[in-house]
């Protein structure tokens, strides 16, 4: 089944290194991996394989991981309601340009290297964007899971 | 602008300011500067022999203390040395901070001599890592490093320090909040989860706690001890949760899983609701996984979420700290008392004569009339002879369930072992480190032949600081554990686990100053026992055992706990080969 898993780190590229190794250990398959740096750290999404049972383990263990400040988990929803979309369009943005014709309102949540995360407003469903584009590039999911931000644990303070 | 300070000094300070008492490590190239600093800082460092000794040390110093413990290693081969006591420390959660020397940062990435990437090599074995880039920053980093080693799941966190850093200088700015007295409690919890567990336990008949390292860390024995007697629930210990409560408690009922005893596994079996207190349902407690206490409702207390629902479904998960959580079951219970609802309903006696009927049935027991020396007889020997708070030290293999099944636990925190990694040679250095934070307590560490020689350097650390270890040596001539699955699973097919070619461990202490003995006659044991424990210097005393004894229970690997083979089958019983083999 897949997945998409929305990750917010600190700036420490070795938390970064800690998920790919995590990703590795647990047996989540990677489809499509994209990276983006923001001004307090970074953002990483997974498209992955990973079975339904495994999903609330691996939730879990990422949002406890050290320098992890946000988790989020996707359900691909290929025939029901979906609020979400991914659109992997490469090189190639005329895709995204379309899709942003049909649902102009949408809110982009992730953007790296062609690889794009959108929530559609509610009252639009996604289930047409598969109808009305029937790409495999773009694939429409449901939030299932979020952590809470985590800040860093300490904030020095002068004595 | 104020005084500014070294790295180093920052380093030292930092340390003082998280209470650090005592570190363990060696020196070496790059931290030369912190050693410099460290001449005349009046913090205690002790010099092991070998980095993987002060990893397991500043290890057994936490487990006892329930503090940081803290070690350190230069760059390079100093750092790579320390990372199977942190893998070790992380598969425990053990609250461990490693410092590392690295090279300057300028030379970092260029392969300079005594470089590595020890931020990436312990990636894996850590909780977190930080490389430290200005003396500036290490105030904050260090107290990070500290409260990150000590809040929720415990773990080791690594500083790697290049040098360059610990000779630059900086006016230093302290974080004002205490490192540990003030952590932030983890609960994820409802009181409507609260309140369905409370339902699913007073409804029970048959329930078991099944408890381990995490009430240890949180220090939740005594409650977990009142919500037992509160519910006549009688309670099992994993090997990390030995001590948790005492093995004279009549609701306990030691040790389950792969050697736990018969009573305890027949009550895992045939219950009705297992409630977890800080477990892993990890494969050695649990065996064929889907026939683990299969008749229960399961209820799982833990801090990290991750561990709920990772093995074996439960039916409720109550993600929090240990203490915390079961201080809300308690409060609930009780309320339940007054509106008329007994915690502790009758049926629970009947269960607890069951468990009893299974003890009697097929004890914990060894052959107690024979000539040569059975281990059990040691284990059980020293622990009557041992102090009321002794804390006891293994290594890991046979001598290690031994020691799980006959010691008589007394309390929490006198119990190290390296039980998720499983590594041979942490039982002397672990001591070691206990012994450092109370040095008025007896610290016996009981090591098998085979792990006693990966770590048995450290002889010159105890000899130079009168660290006054006592080192019970349970020799078998063999790598003990290997054998006996070569024996049982593999048709005797016995392949590289002869260390007849040993030393003489006795003369070995000797030559490094330590008073040394061989014990090979039954009849010898308790006087020699009594005499190695009657001073405060390091001893040893080398038993030479009966090399084809095996631990039984044992649940053959894939099995279910109900599978478990009590005794050996008489033929192994009658089988002198192996004596013959390393006879005495």
């Amino acid at each position: 089944m897949q997945w998409l898993i929305a990750l917010d780190t600190n700036g420490d590229p070795i938390t970064s290194c800690r998920l790919m190794n995590i990703f590795r250990r647990k047996g989540v398959s990677i489809v499509t991996l994209a990276m983006a740096a923001r001004p307090e750290g970074f953002s990483v999404i997974a498209v992955a394989e990973t079975p339904e049972s495994e999903v609330e383990h691996i939730f879990n263990f990422l949002r406890r991981v050290e320098g992890v400040q946000l988790v989020t988990y996707y359900r691909h929803e290929p025939l029901g309601d979906a609020s979400f979309v991914f659109i992997d369009a490469d090189a190639d943005s005329s895709s995204l340009a379309r899709f942003l014709q049909t649902f102009p309102e949408s809110k982009l949540i992730f953007a790296s290297h062609g690889k794009y995360l959108l929530e559609i407003p509610g009252d639009r469903k996604p289930r047409a964007v598969s109808l009305d584009f029937g790409k495999q590039e773009i694939l429409p999911f449901t939030r299932v899971k979020t952590s809470i931000p985590q800040p860093e644990l300490v904030t020095a303070q002068a004595s | 602008m104020g005084k500014q300070f070294t790295g180093s000094e920052i380093l030292l300070e930092s340390l003082r300011r998280e209470d650090v008492e005592v570190f363990f490590g060696l020196p070496g190239g790059v931290v030369l500067p912190l050693y410099d600093a460290l001449y005349s800082s009046g913090i205690r460092h002790l010099l092991v022999r070998h980095e993987q000794a002060a990893a397991f040390a500043a290890d057994g110093y936490a487990r006892v203390t329930g503090k940081v413990g803290v070690c350190l290693g230069t760059s390079g081969p100093g750092a790579t040395n320390l990372t199977t006591g942190l893998t070790s420390a992380m598969m425990d959660s053990i609250p461990v901070v490693a410092l590392t020397g690295q090279v300057p940062l300028p030379l970092i990435g260029k392969d300079a001599f005594q470089e590595c990437d020890t931020i990436g090599i312990t990636m894996p074995s850590t909780k977190r890592s930080f490389l430290v880039r200005s003396a500036a920053d290490l105030p904050s980093i260090m107290h990070q490093a500290f409260k990150t080693a000590i809040s929720g799941r415990p773990g080791p966190v690594l500083v790697d320090l290049p040098k360059s850093v610990l000779m630059g200088t900086a006016e230093p700015t302290y974080p004002t909040t205490p490192g540990i007295e003030q952590l932030e409690r983890i609960r994820e919890w409802t009181d409507e989860d609260v309140e369905r567990a409370v339902e699913m336990i007073l409804e029970s008949r048959r329930a078991v706690f099944y408890v381990g390292g995490g009430v240890i860390a949180a220090n939740a024995w005594r409650e977990l001890r009142e919500l037992a007697e509160l519910t006549h629930i009688p309670v099992t210990t994993t090997l990390m949760g030995l001590g948790a409560i005492p093995s004279a408690h009549p609701l306990s009922l030691g040790m389950l899983g792969m050697h736990g005893s018969y009573a305890t596994n027949q009550a895992i079996c045939n219950c009705d609701l297992l409630i977890g207190v800080g477990v892993r349902f990890d494969d050695r407690v649990t065996g064929r996984l889907k026939d683990f206490a299969s008749l229960a409702k399961k209820i799982h207390i833990d801090v990290d979420p991750a561990e709920v629902n990772k093995n074996v479904r439960v039916d409720v998960g109550l993600v929090g700290d240990a203490r915390e959580t079961i201080q809300a079951l308690l409060q609930a219970l009780q309320r339940r008392r007054g509106e008329g609802k007994s915690p502790a309903p009758p049926a629970r006696q009947q269960w607890l004569q069951r468990i009893e009927s299974w003890r009697s049935e097929h004890p914990l027991t060894y052959d107690k009339y024979g000539h040569s020396v059975k281990p059990q007889y040691v284990i059980e020997t020293l622990s009557h002879y041992s102090a009321e708070d002794a804390v006891v030290s293994v290594d890991v293999g046979q001598h290690q369930m031994w020691t799980a099944q006959f010691w008589k636990f007394r309390g929490p925190r006198t119990w190290l072992s390296s039980s998720g990694l499983g590594s041979m040679g942490y039982g002397f250095p672990a001591a070691m480190g206990a012994q450092l934070a109370f040095p008025d307590r007896q610290v016996i560490a009981v090591v098998g032949d085979g792990g006693f020689q990966m770590t048995l350097n450290d002889l010159a650390t105890v000899a130079q600081y009168r660290v006054p270890v006592k080192i019970a040596i349970i020799n078998n001539r063999a790598l003990g554990m290997v054998r006996q699955w070569q024996e049982i699973f593999f048709e005797k097919r016995y392949c590289d686990i002869d260390l007849s070619f040993a030393p003489d461990f006795a003369k070995l202490a000797e030559s490094y100053g330590i008073r040394g003995v061989r014990v090979d006659h039954r009849t010898d044991v308790p006087d020699a026992v009594r005499d190695f424990l009657s001073d405060r210097e390091p001893r040893l005393i080398d038993f030479w055992v009966d090399p084809s004894e095996n631990v039984y229970p044992i649940v053959p690997p894939g099995a279910s706990l109900a599978e478990m083979v009590v005794e050996p089958p008489r033929v192994l019983v009658e089988e002198e080969a192996l004596d013959d083999l390393w006879a005495v």
